[in-house]
């Protein structure tokens, strides 16, 4: 798909397919490396700004975390509580935040959203 | 033996923080720059922080460096969590982000009590902003205000010693209570 659409476009349609497959999750991001929004569906009351500015410090932050104890090149990062879960999937230059429910189906997760994160570095 | 310092090392993007950090630590900094998608003049951005120590008048301090946009506010919050003080940094060349280092001063001292000190970078190119036209214009005493090459050991280094005059005298009870 990549050939025929632009990159935005690539974005949002790789955001979509994400919402169908996983219609529970409360909201997918695109951000910058550095932090700004590119492409959301965020819920409404989350501040999609401040999600991408967060989604750049855990994947700063969790390079650093992998650097010490040795875990290679940063794949994942998460972040969980009783109420919801948070994933933040190094996409190329970018990043991928997956905003999920307690209680959801994990490895369903984890398969959609690696799909997802690698069509988001195929354009980033 | 005293306990570290925690400081935090603050400001615009582009003033020198991780510089700073980096000249000063004596060991390995730990660092989180990612490629920076708007033109910032420069190829690499913090986006969670800048981390060194050193030891300095016979005291451990840790630096803590923070990123310089305003939509990393939260790192601003969560690095000044129970430190010890604030060193400012502003380029002395870019007059035109003194705005967002007031903001951020703003920022952090209004949720944590924090002995600061502004240090003005860039003393080593011409000009630049002199500190004593800083402490003018900002209305800080001239002691509070200092200049410095952040690339230079000797020079990034009296900013320190001038905020750990401005800190309270540490009392040695927290050291007793763990010996
Ligand atoms: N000559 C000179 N160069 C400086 C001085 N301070 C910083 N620089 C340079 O200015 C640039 C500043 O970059 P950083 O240290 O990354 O700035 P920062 O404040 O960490 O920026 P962000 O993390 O993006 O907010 C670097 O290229 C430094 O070499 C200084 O006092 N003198
Ligand atoms: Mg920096």
């Amino acid at each position: 798909m990549t050939s025929t659409m632009s990159k935005q476009e690539v974005l949002n349609a790789t955001l979509s397919t994400l919402r169908a497959n996983l219609p529970e999750l409360k909201g997918v991001l695109v951000a910058t490396a550095d932090g700004l929004p590119i492409a959301q569906t965020m819920s409404a009351g989350t501040d999609a700004n401040r999600v991408a500015a967060m989604a750049a410090t855990a994947l700063g932050l969790g390079k650093r975390i992998g650097d010490t104890v040795g875990s290679g090149v940063l794949t994942e990062m998460s972040v969980s509580g009783t109420d919801g879960m948070v994933f933040f999937y190094a996409a190329g230059r970018g990043v991928l935040a997956v905003v999920a429910p307690a209680g959801m189906n994990l490895g369903l997760l984890m398969m959609e959203a690696r799909d997802a994160a690698t069509a988001v570095s195929s354009v980033l | 033996m005293t306990r570290p310092l925690k400081l935090v090392i603050s400001g615009p993007v582009g003033a020198g923080k991780t510089t700073f950090v980096q000249t000063l630590s004596e060991t390995e900094v730990i660092a989180t720059e990612a490629v920076p998608s708007e033109d910032i003049g420069k190829p690499s951005t913090t986006v969670a922080f800048d981390y060194g120590t050193l030891r300095l008048e016979d005291q451990e301090l840790h630096l803590y460096g923070t990123p310089g946009q305003d939509r990393f506010d939260f790192m601003w919050d969560v690095l000044a969590q129970d430190a010890l003080g604030l060193v400012m940094l502003v380029g002395g060349h870019k007059p035109r982000d003194f705005p967002a280092a007031r903001g951020i001063l703003e920022y952090i001292t209004a949720r944590h009590q924090l002995p600061f000190v502004l240090a003005v970078t860039r003393q080593d190119q011409p000009g630049v902003w002199r500190p004593e036209d800083l402490a003018l214009y900002v209305q800080l005493p001239p002691h509070q205000v200092i200049g410095i090459d952040a690339t230079n050991r000797a020079s990034a280094a009296t900013a320190l010693v001038r905020l750990l005059e401005h800190l309270p005298a540490r009392h040695d009870q927290d050291v007793t209570l763990l010996t």
